[in-house]
């Protein structure tokens, strides 16, 4: 980055007068319209609102009453661990499929450009839409199964059985994902110039190494930003799971999200909606720091 | 593309008898694979919704409608709602583009760019508030919007929902202005350009690619939204299309041909529009090799 | 170039779309059901408020998308014609839609000023204050003991207050395929859980993919209306009931529904499917047995379409003879804060009167909340009087503030053994778990005023 001489104070000042009018307007945006909801959630959770004294107005602070009983319950926990799974797997494949289709379509051949585009509809879906697609394909007699049973095996229960319905919404999000993640991660590796392979081809280097030593460390701010924004989409997912099989059977594909939206919009359990809700910020919070070290590092570089 | 028609010959001896005509043909037919597997829960949504009753509901399945019946479609076209829906969905995807570019991109400038103190902050800022469920947002969001007298006009699920937005567009946009020469906007200042000047006339063409995603990006994020939209606008002549999921699936249940024709009907707008769309972003993207 | 051949057919599909749209709007869609609309009913609904001077303003949520979609915009019509000082102006808003606005309004003050309500859910938003105590109102009009108690009831809070007026009732019943009842060799309808639960194996065939039974187990509301009948039933002459849910009665009639998924004759699936999908089972032939609700008998000629012979008859839930049921159905209420607390009464009033009661219950298909009316169905007459009397015995959901907390308990159980295959008894001790508490604090009403009082 250009190095500004430490004498030239006025320029830098400039300089930074300049950033700050063209972050501001976006910060204070989203200071007013999300700024307040946060905060509304993280006095709520600190409070015992429910359908029984909404009205009395009688609810009071109970402290860190409502994360003991959750974090305790059998039930959150195994919610907590629909999400880590979910999400951790969804981010590796829809990362990883989607690395290799952003390598394959940045070439140039005849078909490179419509096919790119065409695969993208997957992710231009609605995703009450996907839902409810996923909710026919993975029906018993559905699609899914009748391929399987074309090369003789004899599919599971998707949606009923408490160990595959994770599963088929994962595979769900996936192909909305990796649509998704081809997207940023292309326009990434067509900004690296060709001259740089070429310039190494003529070295020797293989595929793998030129991968390995150019693509990735050119790519790494865009493959950062890709994986920041998959987490988070995907650790508060909500609409597929409302859709597709409204969290159940029996939890097996609630997460944070359907979980957070049954406490405080089907039970009025106000205070331990939002307490969940907090618990979910508190994670992403957690992983947006890393994300921000490691910009950081990048900066210093 | 042009390739084989300078060395005077046709596409299927360019295809077949040379080495970059082969390795075109291996890639499209490699292409085309990943289309068919990628694309077939599409197809499989379009000949659901062109099924009739009997056979949605037949005991064996069929990968084709071998009745053909428009009447799924056209149950849904008739809802007397569906050409205001349709232009509803149209003003929520464009308001919340025009709020996310006109936000989001300087902001990607800014942070991409310039060296102010506290950026990080910002960026955590930014990061932060798309860390809540869009669900817990309803009720403190109403409470805002209540204030600045926003329900029931068309701003207010647009301001919600360019709140996810402009986060995504300041994320991934920061990259795009980082990886731009500085020479190139150096130039421009010492030419006498403005901040300004520099961002629009240097900056932004640099980095048209990437602002077309986002414009597409926040556009879909429009157009897809429901939970915001329904929220904040209870006048049945302000719901998106989006909104009749509920009416169809608690009207049909597994009436598979009429839910499915329901999803095609909003996906086929956006098809469209990105179809003509994508041949920019193509042209952007291939410029160089095509003059090559 | 491919490309471009997609964008022009899909841009030919979308111009094709739109202009069905066009040429079909304008004819109105007054479909095949035997309600008569009397055409454009939005617009009408405007040139109410011809009058110049005050005139008040009222706003209407409600959820009807059926038949009964065009009616409620008649009758809006027709009241303020009647009432040239009143202009009430009548949206459509999903239910779950509606039940988000609730509370969200809750909080913020900014609701309707009446709003439609699912029965069961009306005790909870009652205790969030959204409805309005409208008790001195409604007692000065002097028609409320013209009301079956069970609807009533779940308008009114634990101190009695009312806070708004049960528009229509249903409840569920059992639809039978006659055809295939004939094919496993019976002549007659069910009677008693035990002989039911011998027809539903008869009736069951792997070969063709036809169940004994569809009925909805999902994991919502939906579920819990249609699994009560079986807990809380009759058997060994002890009746079932929520407040004593882990009782043998209960757990007899859960495990009877876990054997059915256990042994093939009812689809696992049903634990994802909603009412509406258990029905489309039913009328495409591929159960045998339904458990229908009283608002399907307006479609089902229809969507059966001639295929085979059915009948409605009493849920076969317990002992010999013995019936058990749950009562659903819409309330209307003044939703808190309005300003027009005086008129959304008398429209309230209006809509639940004698004459209106009977007209809406005949088109929609719904049964009257009044013991006064005596509707006649033209449709389906056999089938009713069945729902009718299956009423009689038909159990309230509630009212209770925390009912969707119980519903939570008692789903989660039913399919904790459908799915997992728990026993019923260990399954309904866990909901017990939950339920208890919440009733010991807060009791459900006697369950004796459940029943209707029709005489």
């Amino acid at each position: 980055m250009g190095n500004t001489p430490k004498k030239m104070k006025s320029v830098s000042q400039k300089q930074t007068r300049e950033g700050y009018a063209f972050i501001l307007p976006a910060f204070i945006y989203l200071l007013v319209v999300v700024g307040y909801p946060i905060v509304y959630n993280f006095v709520l959770s600190f409070k015992d609102l429910n359908v029984q004294n909404f009205k009395l107005g009688t609810s009071k602070f109970v402290g860190f009453q409502n994360y003991a009983e959750i974090l305790t319950d059998p039930k959150f926990q195994l919610i907590f661990r629909n999400t880590i799974i979910f999400t951790v797997v969804c981010l590796v494949f829809q990362f990883s499929v989607g690395f290799l289709l952003a390598i394959f379509f940045s070439k140039k051949f005849t078909l490179a450009g419509p096919v790119r585009g065409l695969l993208l509809i997957g992710y231009m879906m609605p995703m009450s839409v996907t839902g409810l697609l996923g909710q026919n394909i993975f029906s018993n007699t559905g699609l899914v199964n009748d391929l399987l049973s074309k090369i003789g095996i004899a599919g599971p229960e998707w949606l009923v059985n408490t160990h595959t319905a994770l599963i088929a919404v994962i595979i769900m999000n996936c192909w909305v994902g990796i649509p998704f993640n081809m997207l940023l991660l292309i326009s990434g590796l067509t900004g690296i110039s060709p001259e740089i392979y070429e310039s190494s081809a003529l070295d020797g280097a293989t595929k793998f190494q030129q991968f390995r030593y150019m693509t990735l460390p050119l790519m790494k701010s865009s493959i950062a930003a890709t994986l920041m924004l998959g987490f988070i989409y995907t650790f508060r997912a909500f609409d597929l799971m409302y859709i597709m099989t409204s969290g159940g059977p029996l939890n097996s594909t609630d997460v944070l999200g359907t979980y957070s939206y049954e406490l405080s919009f089907t039970q009025f359990q106000f205070s331990k909606g939002s307490t969940v809700a907090i618990i979910l910020f508190i994670c992403l919070f957690i992983v947006g720091l890393f994300y921000l070290r490691l910009l950081m590092k990048e900066d210093e570089e | 593309m042009d390739t084989y028609n300078e060395k005077g010959m046709t596409k299927s001896q360019w295809l077949f008898h040379t080495h970059e005509g082969r390795i075109d043909l291996r890639n499209g037919i490699l292409a085309v694979v990943i289309a068919v597997i990628g694309l077939f829960p599409i197809y499989w949504m379009l000949q659901l919704s062109f099924k009739s009753d009997q056979e949605t509901f037949g005991k064996i399945i069929t990968y084709f409608p071998h009745q053909f019946s428009v009447s799924p479609w056209l149950q849904n076209l008739q809802d007397k709602a569906f050409l205001s829906s349709l232009k509803n969905s149209f003003i929520n995807g464009f308001l919340t583009m025009a709020i996310t570019i006109i936000l989001g991109v300087p902001a990607a400038y800014g942070m991409g760019r310039y060296k102010v103190k506290g950026r990080n902050a910002f960026l955590l800022t930014f990061l932060v508030t798309q860390m809540l469920p869009a669900s817990l947002m309803l009720t403190p969001m109403y409470l805002i919007f209540n204030k600045l007298h926003l329900l029931g006009t068309y701003f207010a699920p647009p301001i919600a929902i360019a709140s996810a937005a402009i986060p995504f567009a300041v994320i991934t946009l920061r990259p795009y202005f980082k990886s731009v020469p500085v020479s190139l906007d150096e130039a421009a200042r010492v030419d006498g350009c403005t901040a300004i000047r520099s961002f629009f006339s240097v900056m932004v063409p640099a980095v048209k690619t990437g602002i077309i995603t986002i414009v597409v990006i926040s556009f879909l994020n429009g157009w897809n939204d429901l939970v915001f939209s329904m929220t904040f606008n209870v006048k049945e002549n302000m719901r998106p299309l989006t909104a009749n999921i509920y009416k169809f699936k608690n009207k049909y249940g597994t009436k598979w041909n009429c839910i499915m024709a329901y999803g095609s009907i909003l996906v086929i707008p956006v098809i469209i529009m990105f179809v003509f769309l994508q041949k920019y972003i193509v042209g952007g993207m291939t410029a160089g090799a095509v003059k090559e | 170039m491919k490309k471009k051949a997609i964008s022009v057919i899909l841009a030919g599909a979308m111009a094709l779309t739109l202009g069905a749209c066009g040429s079909s709007s304008s004819t109105s869609s007054s479909s095949s059901s035997d309600v008569v609309t009397t055409g454009a009913t939005s617009t009408a609904t405007t040139s109410g408020s011809s009058a110049n001077g005050d005139v008040e303003e009222l706003s209407l949520w409600h959820y009807f998308d059926a038949a009964d979609g065009p009616m409620i915009d008649q009758l809006v019509n027709e009241f303020n014609k009647e009432n040239p000082d009143i202009h009430v102006t009548a949206t459509f808003v999903s239910r779950e839609e509606l039940m988000n606005q609730y509370t969200v309004g809750a909080v913020s003050g900014e609701l309707p000023d009446i709003g439609m309500v699912d029965s069961p859910d009306m005790a909870s938003y009652i205790k969030l204050g959204v409805f309005e105590d409208i008790t001195d109102e409604l007692n000065d009009w002097g028609q409320l003991d013209k009301f079956y108690a069970g609807p009533l009831e779940s308008c009114k809070d634990s101190d009695g207050k009312v806070y708004g007026l049960p528009q229509n009732s249903n409840c569920l019943a059992l639809a039978v395929n006659m055809d295939l009842l004939k094919k496993a060799g019976y002549d007659h309808t069910p009677t008693s859980a035990k002989e039911f639960a011998e027809m539903v194996a008869a009736t069951t065939d792997a070969s063709t993919s036809t169940y004994g039974f569809a009925m909805s187990a999902v994991s919502n509301e939906e579920g819990t209306f249609q699994l009560l009948p079986w807990l809380c039933a009759t058997r060994d002459g002890k009746k079932g009931s929520v407040s004593d849910i882990d009782s043998a009665t209960c757990s007899e009639g859960l495990q009877m529904l876990g054997d059915f998924v256990k042994n093939g004759y009812m689809s696992k699936e049903v634990v994802n499917w909603g009412q509406s999908d258990a029905y489309n089972q039913f009328t495409s032939g591929k159960a045998a047995f339904e458990e229908l609700g009283t608002w399907q008998l307006p479609t089902i000629a229809d969507d059966v379409n001639g295929a085979f012979n059915y009948q409605v008859v009493l849920l076969p839930t317990g002992d010999e003879g013995t019936t058990s049921s749950v009562i659903g159905g819409e309330n209307f209420g003044v939703c808190a804060g309005s300003k027009h607390k005086e008129a959304a009464v008398k429209f309230l009033e209006y809509f639940c009167s004698k004459e209106e009661e009977k007209s809406w219950s005949e088109g929609a298909g719904k049964l009257p909340t009044r013991s006064d009316v005596t509707p006649n169905y033209s449709y389906e007459q056999d089938a009713f009087k069945v729902f009718q009397e299956e009423m009689n015995s038909a159990m309230a959901r509630g009212p209770h503030a925390e009912w969707p907390t119980i519903s939570e308990a008692i789903y989660t159980a039913a399919q904790s053994v459908m799915v997992n295959g728990n026993t019923a008894k260990d399954a309904l001790k866990t909901a017990a778990g939950t339920i208890d508490p919440i009733l010991k604090e807060n009791p459900l009403p006697a369950e004796s005023s459940t029943s209707s009082t029709e005489s």
